[in-house]
């Protein structure tokens, strides 16, 4: 069965007010990929990032609270995965991001492409995720001592 | 109806208000709002700003029931 390009087969988008597992949401995905006898894809990139137990400036961290714009975050991310699925050709894309108060070592992002190769796959899922950090509203508040502060930019590559 | 986010809704004190086209105000742009609103001289640099939840520039006219949110950085991921 040939593959549905990302126009058929949509992003699928999960925003988590509540601790989420990344292997569960990436097997969902999966199975959904292969549903109806489909073959899976032969290339696929994922990323999972969690929260370190650092601030920013070294300090022991309790939480990370995160701030989103509802609707305009969802928008802004089927606007950017839907880019990158056409130029990179992505046959899939995946994307869950927590909002609310996330503890260290929590998942805060999974990001999962698939695409008929490798270097698509890569690069497709690399750039979603720079994306993802610098242009889809997701505010960072770091709380230690309880006291939070916002968080301006995002931490180095 | 202007929004705004995280540490300049705290700055700021509030975090939505609805504002009305009048012939005092007859042409709002996201950068004449800025000062109307009481928020400073000038957006700085860093604050990005929506037009009904997209991205726009901060000349651009707005229309009644337009709604504007001014963003800090951005720290998501």
């Amino acid at each position: 069965m040939a593959h549905p390009s990302a126009e058929e087969r949509p992003l699928q988008l999960r925003l988590h007010p509540a601790r989420f597992d990344p292997l569960s949401a990436l097997a969902d995905w999966q199975r959904n990929l292969t549903a109806g006898g489909a073959e899976a894809p032969a290339a696929e990139a994922h990323f999972i990032g969690r929260v370190r137990g650092r601030t920013a400036h070294g300090a022991a961290l309790e939480a990370l609270e995160l701030e989103h714009y509802p609707g305009m975050t969802e928008t802004q991310i089927e606007r950017i995965a839907a880019a990158i699925s056409r130029r990179h050709g992505l046959l899939a894309v995946r994307v869950d991001h927590r909002v609310g108060r996330v503890l260290p070592g929590e998942a805060i992002v999974l990001v999962a492409v698939a695409a008929d190769r490798r270097g698509p796959a890569q690069r497709g899922g690399q750039e979603l995720l720079e994306a993802l950090k610098h242009d889809a509203p997701f505010w960072k508040r770091e709380w230690c001592g309880g006291v939070g502060t916002w968080v301006e930019g995002n931490t180095a590559f | 109806m202007v929004r705004l986010f995280a540490s300049l809704r705290e700055q700021a004190g509030w975090w939505e208000r609805s504002l009305a086209i009048t012939p005092d105000y007859p042409s709002p742009t996201p950068a004449s709002l800025w000062p109307h609103l009481g928020l400073g001289a000038a957006i700085p640099p860093q604050v990005r700003v929506a037009v009904n939840q997209a991205f726009a520039a901060l000349d651009q006219p707005l229309q009644s029931g337009d709604e504007v949110a001014f963003l800090p950085p951005i720290s998501g991921g």
